[in-house]
């Protein structure tokens, strides 16, 4: 039996070993990939953040999965709510689905925990379980009237009571839903709540059902949607970019003008900003652990903690006119001295993303990693099969 | 008469709705829907839940008690479901208590498992059966490189036309024969309806006349 005829019949468990180590390996050893932003995310990125900071706009996430698809709808919803909760936008949520209840408590368990100021029923409200069978009357009961369709939420208090509700009705102001599923998504609020009352519809899928949602992206009736992993690393990129963004020396959390006005974090989505180059150092997923700042940036940021001026000069180094800090060379006591605040802030400069928060583009390369694998073991068994058809014809 | 019954019900469900959807009457709108169908649909929905369950449980009953093959596993889905529900019952399902622990650790890994199997199935498929045998075929597996490559950011630093090629591939032959399928379905969908709506088609009623 010649190369062409044994490759022919490879055994199955070759190729399970190649595809199992196509994917290990990148997810052990991470390196820095750029994932280019497509429409459909960018454009469920804008309208989310043209909500920033307002009372009277809120958005709904629908969990229509189970746990079997979080591997690639997981990424999503946590990269939605960070940019919530990064942007001041009021989100709500609700499953249709008894297992999709835990998923929702993940979810925000896991991004809460580094926006302790976000708190339930005034940031965020979760709806939680609302069987399947209800979900057509609960869609468009809330065109009508938000807390008199869900009357309690997942922790059994009354909406209405709830401080998040002061401006919000129905979807006049709860103006966009983002079904996350790994079958038919968003269905329901296309068919009952986008013709009755307008409502903006996006969706979050797995990619083995993107193509199926199509129709509705080109046609308008969906205005944005995440397309598997690489619509969850999108995103996550497109948070990293503009809503996590802070300049050297600007604060944490918000503020307020002169008038009373809150001024958010982060900043507004621009195509300009994500084609430069200097964006490139806010998406690396690889380990950052040192700040880099121009001198006119670093007397910016240390003007913020006047009394720790000396503590600073102390740990940072000069570098072709730069000011390093690397922060793995700050001493236990040193952090102390820097205090919650002033630490927090120098760490954020460093642009290290946290692991929970760069899943997707993690993913990202193992997919990479194994979509090359899967395109040359289907270029080998065509290149095999001609060869052998070519024998077989000459014999 | 038990067939006629439940065809009268079909028959006048099926005229009340398509009266709700196509009417903006305060009859259909208000007395229908929000008076009589929403109170309706809550109180039902419990039901339908047990009626779920009570099911699950005869069926896995049925399978101990006749020793059926593979018998030995009901035995996990009445352990699961038992003490799924007491820990969610008594311990809560907010984080620090056993449900949401065993979501964590038991439920999450093995639905992940279970779906990223799929991944090696279809790299094993792809691998057996894309050959290029025929025109047809050569452009499937030629359009299906393209998209998996812009699909990924090594594809995207081959060429950076790539994931323009792709989205033309998606929103073009892709959706020109998405959307007959859809048509196609939506035709025979709104002519079912019609069939059950009139009586002709009753074979949701067990088969047999």
């Amino acid at each position: 039996m010649n190369f062409f005829e044994r490759i022919q019949k490879l055994d199955r468990r070759w190729i399970y070993i190649v595809v199992a180590l196509a994917i290990v390996i990148p997810l052990m050893i991470p390196y820095n990939s750029d994932n280019v932003t497509t429409p459909p995310t960018e454009n469920l990125y804008q309208m989310i953040d043209s909500f920033s900071g307002r009372e009277d706009r809120a958005l709904l996430l629908s969990f229509a999965h189970d746990a079997s698809t979080m591997p690639e709808l997981f990424p999503m919803e946590v990269a939605i709510l960070r940019h919530c909760f990064e942007r001041n936008i009021k989100v709500f949520m609700l499953t249709w689905l008894p297992q999709g209840g835990p998923i929702i408590d993940y979810a925000i368990n896991t991004v809460k925990e580094e926006y302790p100021d976000i708190k339930s029923g005034v940031d965020y409200c979760n709806f939680g379980y609302i069987p399947a069978a209800l979900a057509m009357p609960t869609i468009i009961g809330m065109g009508d009237n938000i807390s008199t369709t869900v009357k309690t939420d997942a922790e059994g208090r009354k909406v209405e009571n709830l401080p998040i509700m002061k401006a919000l009705n129905n979807y006049s102001e709860l103006n966009l839903v983002v079904e996350f599923s790994g079958s038919v998504a968003g269905m329901s609020w296309l068919f009952y709540a986008r013709p009755k009352f307008g409502l903006n519809v996006s969706v979050g899928v797995t990619a083995v059902m993107a193509a199926d949602q199509y129709p509705y992206l080109q046609s308008g009736q969906f205005i944005g949607m995440l397309a598997g992993l690489k619509g969850a690393a999108e995103y996550e990129k497109l948070v990293d970019v503009f809503a996590a963004y802070r300049e050297p020396g600007s604060p944490i959390r918000p503020t307020f003008d002169e008038e009373g006005v809150k001024i958010i974090p982060g900043r507004s989505f621009s195509s300009d900003i994500l084609a430069d180059d200097a964006a490139k150092k806010l998406i690396n997923i690889t380990t950052q652990s040192i700040a880099i700042f121009s001198p006119a940036e670093f007397q910016l940021f240390i003007d913020k903690y006047p009394d720790k001026t000396a503590l600073f000069n102390q740990i940072k180094t000069e570098q072709d006119g730069k000011i390093l800090i690397d922060v793995r060379t700050v001493t236990e006591q040193q952090k102390e001295e820097l205090g919650y605040l002033a630490w927090g802030d120098l760490n954020r400069m460093t642009r290290n993303i946290l692991y929970k928060f760069k899943v997707a583009r993690i993913g990202m390369n193992a997919q990479s990693v194994a979509h090359i694998m899967i395109i040359l073991f289907i270029i080998l068994g065509n290149i095999g099969y001609f060869i052998q058809k070519a024998r077989t014809a000459k014999k | 008469m038990k067939k006629t019954i439940p065809l009268m019900i079909v028959i006048i469900g099926g005229i009340f709705w398509f009266g709700w959807a196509l009417s903006t009457h305060k009859f259909f709108q208000d007395d229908f829907y929000y008076s009589f169908y929403m109170p309706w649909a809550r109180a039902m929905a419990p039901f339908a839940m047990l009626l779920g369950v009570v099911s699950l449980s005869m069926m896995h009953t049925n399978k101990i008690k006749r020793r059926a093959p593979k018998w030995q596993y009901s035995y996990f889905f009445f352990a699961g479901f038992v003490v799924t529900t007491l820990a969610g019952f008594i311990g809560g399902t907010q984080k620090g208590g056993v449900y949401m622990w065993m979501f964590e650790n038991m439920q999450m890994p093995m639905s992940a498992t279970m779906f990223a199997l799929l991944a090696f199935y279809m790299a094993s498929a792809a691998y057996k059966a894309f050959r290029a045998r025929s025109p047809e075929a050569t452009v499937l597996l030629l359009a299906a490189i393209l998209v998996m490559l812009a699909q990924v950011p090594l594809g995207v630093q081959i060429s950076k036309h790539l994931p323009t090629i792709s989205q033309w591939i998606l929103d073009v032959p892709n959706l020109a024969s998405k959307r007959g399928i859809m048509l196609g379905v939506g035709l025979g969908s709104v002519a079912t309806t019609l069939k059950i709506m009139l009586g002709i088609e009753r074979s949701y009623l067990g088969g047999g006349d």
